[in-house]
């Protein structure tokens, strides 16, 4: 079977400021008070979402910004996939104070039905017309990292001419509870937001490709599968940035970097803070911005029990055309 | 293109522990319906579910993960493949978020302490990842939440890593068990039948929801030709409802219906777009296919749309459908292992089960299900399964 290359048409990244660009983001020193984000939803997505869910709001302004910013709009039958590690979390939160002891136990039909997992991803399909392949991946810290490796693998066997590919979470208060949830250090930041790509075979107008995306068993070495791999990724002289996960410590991406001295590092944390799909709003948030020069994103993640995830990806100076 | 043949199959149903009590409940055409006992709810006597006995698995949270082992243990035993060969399969978890194992907890906490507490809601992957380390499985580890249609699309998913050559066996499976949300959801949107659901029938007035775990290995033949029927393995093995399947998946597809968030397009022309592409990826026509196993859920719009969608595929020449809800309840997002699982131990055991539940035509649907049992039809089946969001899924296997 022939395989495609598979190419990024557009990126959108949003932080839990309600930030959609870099001059919008700031360095984050606690975790970001509540955002209000109908006014965004009205501004971006051209219509109110009336009983739209918190997530489902989040995914409804990333993925719109995204679609925008495509040449061309996207086809009828490009595929979504959505990552994202706790789902509806503040829908379901809700659900338990009505239904569980001590009740009053009747759920409200809006709570139920928006406390779907798979609601943001069929907004994301509703809102860009899109009725081909719907996957919603909910695997923890990788559920992004995942949903993007079935959108390329897909895209690469011709399966589908295009891919709108993002990942999504949201926090629900109080801190301690949420911490509890991703399993997240006290010093930890907790934001929420998320990312979109929208990914195509063809390589005209885009503005970067996914190089790789690989899952690492325990065991073994990133440091050691980083040098392999980088030999076949890296073009001559390319810069390369690495980006750390929020599972990964301080000391650890340092010790990354130390392995790596001529490569950059980008705290992309310090923007969004900690949630499970953090990784979609580092890639999204630098392959938005044109590099003066070709440059190659790593983003590293890893399980407590020792799996890793790689995500690889070029970004371009400007679109490309044929 | 080599073939995705189906390993092992495992069970945790109404019925009980194992594949074989289900297919001997679906042989004697006995419902596994009952009156909700698992905890209590204000609309309690409103409703039947089909429930399992809990007895045997520890409180709280850890139970999902006890119930899991328990049936991918099953499907790997019948495999008879080892701890060595399954070290790095793949794990496909499909559910619709394990909202019962969050209820249990707090359900456990509750009684212990008299007090509500904070929900914890942990990420629907962590159960995932906590049956991998328990099984000893170090492959790829991944959870899909697309509603009712979740383990269906697992399925899908573990078919391309095996056909990717990622991993060399894969396990699948669907997790649901009864959640007090989850009833009152469908309660207050008047989706439940209180009389147990009747897919397809003129009086059809909702779902009957019921909890089990089904668990499919899967794995990449050796062979280069499509299924032919002829079991890997060789032979015939003491459990042959769960060892020795011949079943092989030969294709699928998924799809969103982006008519409306909870009900399909009327015309049903999404399910049968994801049905069309489901026969055309296992490179096969409508007239191929020998079986069909409906969603049908026993709901007025979701019945009214797959009938819709069965009439514009096969016309006149429709083949046998069967609907299953009846007898195993509607399992949301574990329906499609666990149905698919059901059905094909029914198919081992050489039958088909009659829709249960349906006694009179829908005169707007035209169509009438399987009323009596059936010899088992040897060709490819297709398996719908339609959820909310609009994601629908359908799946064509042959089972030997």
């Amino acid at each position: 079977m022939a395989e495609f290359g598979v190419y990024i048409h557009a990126a959108a990244a949003l932080g839990p400021c309600g930030d959609t660009t870099r001059t919008e983001r700031r360095a984050l020193t606690a975790d970001p008070p509540p955002f209000e984000y109908k006014e965004l939803v009205k501004r971006v997505v051209g219509v109110p979402l009336r009983q739209a869910s918190h997530l489902v709001e989040l995914a409804a302004i990333g993925s719109q910004l995204c679609l925008k910013r495509l040449a061309t709009p996207a086809p009828e039958d490009t595929a979504v996939y959505v990552g994202t590690g706790l789902g509806e979390v503040r829908k379901t939160n809700s659900l338990f104070y009505q239904v569980m002891p001590p009740g009053p136990g009747l759920a409200s039909p809006f709570d139920f039905i928006n406390a779907a997992n798979n609601m943001a991803a069929f907004y994301a399909a509703k809102l860009g017309n899109f009725r081909a392949r719907n996957l919603t991946v909910t695997q923890e810290e990788f559920s992004f990292e995942w949903a993007l490796r079935l959108a390329v693998e897909d895209l690469k066997r011709g399966r589908f001419r295009q891919a709108l590919v993002g990942g999504v979470d949201e926090h629900a208060p109080p801190r301690l509870n949420h911490m509890r949830r991703i399993a997240l250090a006290p010093e930890q930041i907790i934001g929420e937001g998320g990312g979109w790509l929208v990914l195509s075979r063809a390589a005209d107008r885009a503005i970067g490709e996914i190089v790789a995306v690989e899952d690492l068993p325990p065991g073994r070495s990133p440091v050691e599968l980083l040098n392999k791999r980088l030999a076949h990724w890296r073009q001559e002289h390319e810069p390369v940035v690495l980006l750390p996960g929020f599972r990964l410590p301080r000391d650890e991406a340092a010790a990354l970097r130390a392995a790596f001295p001529g490569f950059a590092l980008e705290n992309y944390l310090d923007w969004c803070g900690c949630f499970h799909t953090a990784a979609a709003f580092g890639l999204a948030a630098l392959l938005d911005e044109p590099p003066p020069a070709p440059r190659l994103y790593v983003h590293l993640n890893r399980r407590p029990a020792g799996h890793w995830m790689l995500v690889a990806a070029r970004s371009w100076p400007g679109p490309r055309s044929s | 293109m080599p073939a995705v043949r189906v390993r092992g199959l495992g069970l945790i149903s109404s019925y009980g522990v194992g594949l074989a009590a289900a297919v001997e409940g679906l042989r004697a055409g006995r419902p596994g319906i009952t009156p909700l006992t698992l905890f209590s709810l204000p609309f309690q006597n409103e409703i039947r579910v089909n429930q399992f006995d809990h007895g045997g698995f520890p409180p709280g949270e850890e139970s999902a993960v006890a119930m899991l082992v328990t049936a991918a243990r099953e499907a790997l035993a019948g495999s008879g493949l080892d701890a060595a060969a399954l070290k790095e399969a793949a794990l496909v978890v499909g559910s619709s978020g394990f909202l019962f194992a969050g209820e249990a907890e707090y359900r456990l906490h509750y009684q212990r302490s008299g007090a509500p507490s904070a929900p914890l809601l942990r990420a629907p992957g962590h159960v995932s990842q906590q049956l991998a380390e328990r099984l000893g499985l170090e492959g790829p580890v991944l959870t899909l939440s697309t509603a009712c249609s979740s383990s269906a699309n697992a399925l899908l998913v573990a078919a391309d890593f095996l056909k990717r050559g990622e991993a060399r066996h894969a396990l699948v499976l669907g997790a649901e068990g009864l959640s007090a949300i989850s009833l009152t959801g469908f309660h207050s949107l008047m989706l439940l039948d209180p009389e147990g659901c009747r897919p397809f029938d003129r009086e059809r007035r909702g779902m009957q929801l019921g909890e089990a775990i089904g668990a499919v290995l899967l794995e990449i033949a050796e062979s280069s030709s499509r299924d032919t029927g002829a079991s890997l393995l060789g032979g015939r093995s003491r459990h042959p409802a769960s060892r020795d399947t011949g079943a092989s998946l030969l294709g699928g597809a998924n799809l969103c219906d982006i008519h409306h968030v909870t009900s399909a397009a009327p015309d049903g022309s999404a399910m049968r777009e994801v049905m069309e592409q489901a026969l055309a990826d296992a490179g096969l026509e409508p007239h191929d296919i020998v079986l069909i196993k409906a969603h049908g859920t026993g709901s007025a719009d979701n019945d009214t749309a797959e009938a819709a969608a069965m009439r514009a595929l096969w016309g006149a020449r429709l083949p046998p459908f069967t609907a299953i809800k009846r007898y195993l309840g509607h399992t949301l997002g574990a329906c499609g292992a666990v149905e698919l699982a059901a059905l094909l131990g029914c198919l081992r055991a050489g039958f088909v089960p009659p829709a249960a539940g349906f006694s009179a035509v829908d005169p707007e649907l035209r169509l009438s299900p399987l009323t009596a049992t059936l010899s088992a039809p040897r060709g490819p089946v297709l398996y719908n399964y339609f959820g909310f969001g609009g994601n629908y899924a359908s799946l064509v296997v042959t089972h030997g």
